[in-house]
């Protein structure tokens, strides 16, 4: 009997526990993607753009189906929470893997988004982040005709699932607020572009300093940014061989840096390490020796990155994590002091070795 | 004597008593007529009695299938069991002769444990043929035998079996108090049996491996393990068991190796499968749906739509739909069973989801639950097994996968503090070798 009672207060104990967090699935409004913009009013300064998948059992290119709400807020929070006003579901952010910030707002500040997204727990810390221009609005509007279900072609662009492309730069959101409370490594998010009305380009990447845009780099010069810092996705490359143009695609490539202090002014020498094989050659390159080219490649890209490097010191950020490694290999309670005085002045050279697996043929 | 015996019985019309007269002797002769062979009675006792080629008396004193009876007090149970009873009126001895001719399945097919290959014939509802089997198969001079019986009213012969050299004492001990201290009226079945040398009334997992087949009796026996046989059961106990030899399937020693490597690992996996997966269909559809992939997530929610109850009524009627369906295929009549599967399975399989009742995952979550559930070997654990979804599908109800997660270890605690036979039930460490369903605890300290 004792037992009985147990059993019975226990589960009376439990039903009180009853209520929180229960939803079905059905009930719940999926969150595929979120835009945070600018709205240029200073009263409620957050326009914040909701993609809400509607589900359908049937899963094809072409049949994805999606809701937006926008409002303008105050803060972000509030406006979530104004927005459920507008909707008939729960909004749930678990499945949003897709955060987009509007170049506007990224030019002022955002950390107050980054802060929102991390203390929300149902996003995710592998949401993907992104630049949207010009708005983060615009660019979710975009509904690529191939989209199989909601949110799926831009979370496919960034995924290793889909393109693979070396225009793009994918951020997660565990590795940005990294960045951004990191000393000597500063935040990099890419661009999606929305040209015209279906479709959108991501070929370009937005430096920060610790909280806003500091410079915006040029696809080119995106994809070299992207093999520099090792975030190599299969890349092809141009260069000239005695007056003959040719294009190579790189295979592999690996690259790593040193710090070298005893130099004066600070060394940083990057190496860059890479296997190429031609898309396009001049005839004849078979038979001739490989040697030559390869170093006229080599010569070419190092020059090409030493300026880059230059070019991103000069704007005083550090996205490589120069400093980061500084601070670890010299640490002591002025290193970071230090840093800031020898980073501006600092020399890069460039390693690069570029090595011709093949001409792409088969004799 | 036979006055007596009348007196004994009821009034019984199966008892027959006869009085005999030849030249020399008269004897009187007792026996119940349907537990005795005719032909034996007459070729033992009548015949010879009348030919008179040798003195009956004299066959008394020499065979000794004739057994005397001192004892009055045993006569009943001696008829009871077979038995003629024969008093020899000039000296008053009375002599027993066993005559049993006991009905039972011959040398029956491996029903329940089935293996391709291995030896296709399973033990026997009659004690002495199973005794054959098992000493074909184990013939080891150091194979002790003892008999026992149990139940007061059926009176239930027993058989335990263990080798003497690798059998440990204290578990030996253990069965032979078990078995003396069994009071009750009636014992039939191996689980009853199985239930009264546990104890416990309410345990979760069977701790005595029950099984119809001789080859894994004598590689029990060969463990020194004790084996329970019991007349009138075609089954045997094993005991101690570990939970790994419940899982062990007998064929996983004579099939190729690898395969019956993958075989071991996916019968673990189902095991888990087929006690979470409901439970985790709830906690993940109610609590976290983030944790399917994006595509699934849509849809469930769509094929969810159309189901007007919460995720736990639609399991509730799933397992409700999935454990009649199994339990009436099993006491159905053969002829009338593949009925009950086609018209559960259509309702099962298209109806319940078309009428919205239930969404599409589920089904399949039903059909893995309950698949999975039949990979397990041994018949008492799958049907043990069964029942420890329920529980977790109430904690994922009120607290999701942490829900689960808790149950889940709360069912390992229990594992871990179960004993068999005073023996670790859930032992991992040690000398084991899983895939003999040996844990290597039978002869260690």
């Amino acid at each position: 009997m004792k037992r009985f009672a147990a059993v019975i207060t226990l589960f009376l104990v439990l039903l009180s526990l009853s209520g929180c967090g229960f939803k079905d699935i059905d009930k719940r409004f999926f969150v595929v993607g979120t835009g945070i913009d600018w709205s240029g009013n200073k009263s409620k300064p957050y326009r914040i753009t909701l993609q809400l998948a509607i589900p359908s059992p049937k899963i094809e290119p072409g049949a994805s189906k999606i809701q937006y709400e926008t409002i303008d807020a105050p803060s972000i929070a509030e406006g979530v929470r104004m927005l459920k006003a507008y909707v008939d579901k729960e909004l749930d952010f678990g499945h949003c893997k897709m955060m987009i910030i509007g170049e506007e707002l990224a030019k002022r500040d955002i950390n107050q988004s980054i802060d929102w997204m991390l203390r929300r727990r149902d996003i995710q810390s592998v949401a993907t982040m992104a630049i949207g221009r010009p708005t983060a609005e615009n660019v979710l509007h975009v509904q690529p005709a191939s989209e199989r279900y909601p949110g799926n072609a831009l979370l496919l662009s960034f995924g290793a699932d889909g393109t693979e492309s070396s225009y793009n730069y994918a951020e997660t959101l565990s590795g940005l607020s990294r960045r951004v409370t990191e000393k000597g490594m500063d935040p990099v998010l890419a661009i999606i572009t929305n040209d015209g009305k279906e479709s959108y380009v991501i070929n370009q990447v937005a430096l920060f300093d610790k909280s806003k845009i500091k410079m915006i780099l040029s696809p080119t010069e995106t994809q070299m940014f992207n093999q520099m810092s090792d975030h190599f996705t299969k890349a092809s490359m141009h260069g000239m061989f005695k007056g003959t143009p040719m294009v190579i695609a790189i295979n592999q490539l690996n690259s790593s840096f040193q710090i070298h202090k005893n130099n004066d002014p600070l060394l940083i020498n990057m190496r860059i390490k890479m296997d190429v094989v031609f898309e396009e050659a001049p005839n004849g390159l078979f038979e001739s020796p490989w040697g030559p080219v390869e170093d006229a490649l080599s010569l070419e890209y190092e020059k090409a990155t030493v300026t880059l490097l230059k070019k991103i010191q000069k704007h005083g950020i550090d996205p490589f994590g120069f400093g980061l490694r500084y601070r670890a290999m010299y640490p002591g309670p002025n290193s970071w002091d230090n840093w800031n005085q020898l980073y501006p002045n600092a020399k890069f050279s460039v390693d690069a070795r570029v090595k011709i697996e093949g001409t792409g043929l088969i004799r | 004597m036979n006055e007596r015996i009348r007196l004994l019985f009821a009034e019984a019309a199966d008892l027959k008593t006869y009085t005999l007269r030849n030249k020399d002797m008269s004897i009187d002769i007792a026996y119940i007529a349907p537990l005795c062979d005719e032909k034996m009675v007459s070729d033992f006792i009548t015949v010879p009695f009348t030919k008179e080629e040798v003195s009956y008396r004299k066959h008394l004193h020499t065979i000794p299938e004739y057994l005397k009876v001192e004892d009055s007090a045993r006569w009943q149970d001696l008829l009871l069991r077979g038995n003629v009873m024969i008093r020899d009126n000039e000296t008053g001895d009375i002599y027993s002769l066993f005559t049993g001719d006991v009905i039972c399945n011959e040398s029956p097919q491996t029903q329940v444990e089935s293996a391709i290959q291995g030896p296709q014939i399973a033990l026997s509802e009659d004690l002495n043929k199973s005794l054959n089997l098992i000493r074909t198969m184990y013939p080891v001079p150091e194979l002790g035998i003892e008999e026992y019986s149990v139940g007061y009213i059926s009176k239930t012969p027993l058989l335990v079996l263990f080798d003497q050299r690798h059998v440990d004492p204290s578990v030996l001990d253990n069965v032979r108090s078990k078995l003396s201290s069994i009071s009750v009226d009636m014992v039939h079945a191996a689980g009853e049996l199985e239930k009264l040398l546990i104890g416990k009334r309410r345990h979760l997992f069977p701790t005595v491996l029950i099984t119809e087949r001789p080859d894994r009796i004598a590689r029990a026996l060969g463990k020194g393990k004790v084996v329970v046989l019991i007349k009138g059961s075609m089954f045997a106990l094993i005991m101690p068991a570990s939970f790994f030899d419940f899982m062990h399937a007998i064929e996983d020693n004579y099939e190729a190796y690898w395969m019956t490597r993958v075989l071991i690992i996916i019968r673990y996996m189902s095991i888990v499968l087929t006690i979470t997966l409901p439970a985790l269909y709830i906690a993940i559809v109610s609590y976290n749906p983030e944790l399917f992939r994006v595509q699934l997530a849509f849809s469930i929610a769509a094929s969810r739509s159309a189901v007007p109850y919460p995720s736990y009524i639609e399991v509730f009627i799933m397992l409700f739909m999935i454990e009649t369906l199994i339990e009436a295929s099993i006491r159905l009549p053969r002829y009338i069973g593949s009925t009950a599967t086609t018209v559960g399975g259509l309702i099962l399989g298209q109806a319940a989801q078309q009428a919205g009742l239930v969404s599409s995952i589920m089904i399949i979550v039903t059909s893995v639950v309950a698949i999975s559930n039949f990979v397990i070997p041994i018949n008492s654990l799958s049907f043990s097994v069964r029942f420890l979804k329920y529980p977790l599908i109430v904690s994922s109800i009120f607290f999701g996968i942490t829900g689960v997660a808790v149950g889940l270890f709360l069912y390992l605690c229990y594992l871990c503090n179960l004993r068999s036979f005073g023996k670790p039930y859930f032992r991992l460490h040690g000398k084991i070798n899983p895939a003999e369903g040996d844990i290597g605890q039978v002869r260690t300290k």
